[in-house]
């Protein structure tokens, strides 16, 4: 691109950046400082005159100095700042800063841990350790009330759990903790397979914990309802258990939901369809094994 | 979301839901609809009775989701949870009664299949609205 073709200095300039390979120019000066015209064409993977083609058109933003290397002038040290913070706003929809006028997405967003999920590095050992306690105190919880844990499928036994062996409960416990695990692999898998999806793996699953944390609580609750004896004195009671468990699962389908659109920066329809797919995908799977 | 401009495809949470409403009253079990058992196992006190009542709540839960999002296609998240909280009810109750004794040991009705069909639709139907492509994600939702 030849300057007089654009005259005015701000088009030239977006002009500049409106191409893939230029922003790649850029990045790559920007993020070494300096490069070589051989190490931007193994980086690019073009030919040698598409590369020329795009340096003239940088010619504001980049400079050859007398070692035959490229730099970025202070344009382009501007346009590579520019670059590193859009990307991040533009492909990610940052999702915690939005402001929801429906009562029901307010209540959900109220009740989403958005710094948990975030996992931000100066919280990186207080939110493991919640990750732990989540999942120490729902596998616990299950071994004691003896549940087969599913996804967010959570069934109590036909057994008596008080003539359980301490075996047994050890098992629903191991099974919950496996449960995890696969939960977390069959999401990420869908988000790399799918949608192309592998960043921020690690902070993912050091924060998945948090999805199944509306589920341990119920089971908590269940324990308390179950050990007082209120849960088979009043049929209310029972109706109230029921009650709590969906509501329990929608909470968590909520959070994976977020959880899967601020870590894989999808947007949150991409997020619900990720939930439910998995969620009523198991039940199919389990009522066809039952039926 | 239009099927060659002659069929709006959010009806079919519409035609999900009032199915699973109409199963209720259909046979299930040995020519005994949902209700039928639900007023013979109050009457005699049967543990959980009120379950057999879920097919109907689920297809209330889900017309009110599908009447939200035919209203207004803002509302379109809003209608996503509430059919999720009513497909809940369904998948409880399904669960329940599969693992049941009353499954081994009755005749599979009409009903049963039926259910099936309008839970097959109205999942269907919420994948449709969250892949409607008009419409980004607003601040009205």
């Amino acid at each position: 691109m030849k300057d007089d073709a654009y005259p005015d200095k701000e088009s030239s300039f977006y002009y500049a950046l409106s191409h893939d390979i230029r922003r790649k120019i850029i990045k790559i000066i920007g993020d070494t400082q300096i490069t070589s015209f051989t190490n931007l064409k193994k980086k690019l993977k073009v030919s040698t005159g598409t590369i020329y083609h795009h340096l003239d058109a940088l010619s504001q933003l980049i400079e050859q100095k007398g070692d035959k290397k490229y730099y970025l002038t202070d344009l382009g040290n501007h346009a590579y700042k520019s670059l590193k913070e859009n990307v991040a706003i533009i492909e990610s929809p940052d999702i915690s800063k939005r402001e929801f006028k429906s009562p029901l997405l307010k209540v959900l967003m109220i009740l989403t841990p958005k710094k948990f999920i975030s996992f931000k590095k100066e919280d990186k050992t207080y939110n493991i350790i919640i990750s732990l306690s989540i999942l120490a105190i729902g596998a616990i919880l299950c071994g004691i009330s003896a549940f087969y844990s599913f996804l967010l499928f959570f069934i109590e036994t036909s057994d008596n759990i008080y003539n359980m062996e301490v075996t047994t409960h050890f098992a629903f416990s191991i099974l919950f903790l496996i449960n995890f695990q696969i939960y977390f692999l069959l999401v990420e898998g869908i988000c790399r397979l799918f949608y192309k999806k592998k960043e921020r793996t690690l902070e993912f699953f050091f924060s998945f914990p948090v999805v199944l944390f509306p589920m341990v609580l119920y089971l908590l609750i269940h324990f308390i309802l179950l050990s007082t004896e209120l849960l088979m004195s009043f049929i209310f009671m029972r109706f109230l258990d029921i009650i709590l468990l969906i509501l329990f699962q929608i909470w968590s389908l909520w959070i994976l939901t977020y959880s899967i659109s601020y870590n894989k920066g999808l947007k949150i329809e991409k997020g619900l369809v990720i939930s439910l797919i998995l969620h009523y995908g198991s039940f199919t799977i389990i009522l066809l094994l039952f039926i | 979301m239009k099927f060659k401009n002659r069929f709006d495809l959010r009806v079919l949470g519409i035609i999900g839901s009032i199915l699973l409403i109409i199963t209720e009253f259909l046979p299930w079990f040995s020519d005994r609809s949902c209700l039928d058992i639900y007023l013979l196992y109050t009457v005699v006190a049967v543990e959980d009775s009120f379950l057999y009542l879920f097919p109907l709540i689920s297809g209330i839960i889900g017309l009110i989701g599908s009447i939200l999002i035919l209203y207004s296609e803002e509302f379109r998240i809003n209608s996503v949870i509430i059919s999720f909280l009513g497909l809940g009810f369904l998948t409880f109750f399904l669960f329940k009664i599969v693992s049941s004794d009353l499954f081994l040991i009755s005749n599979i009705s009409v009903g049963f299949y039926l259910c099936l069909v309008g839970f097959l639709i109205v999942v269907i139907n919420v994948i449709l609205i969250l892949r409607m492509k008009d419409l980004i994600f607003s601040e009205g939702n």
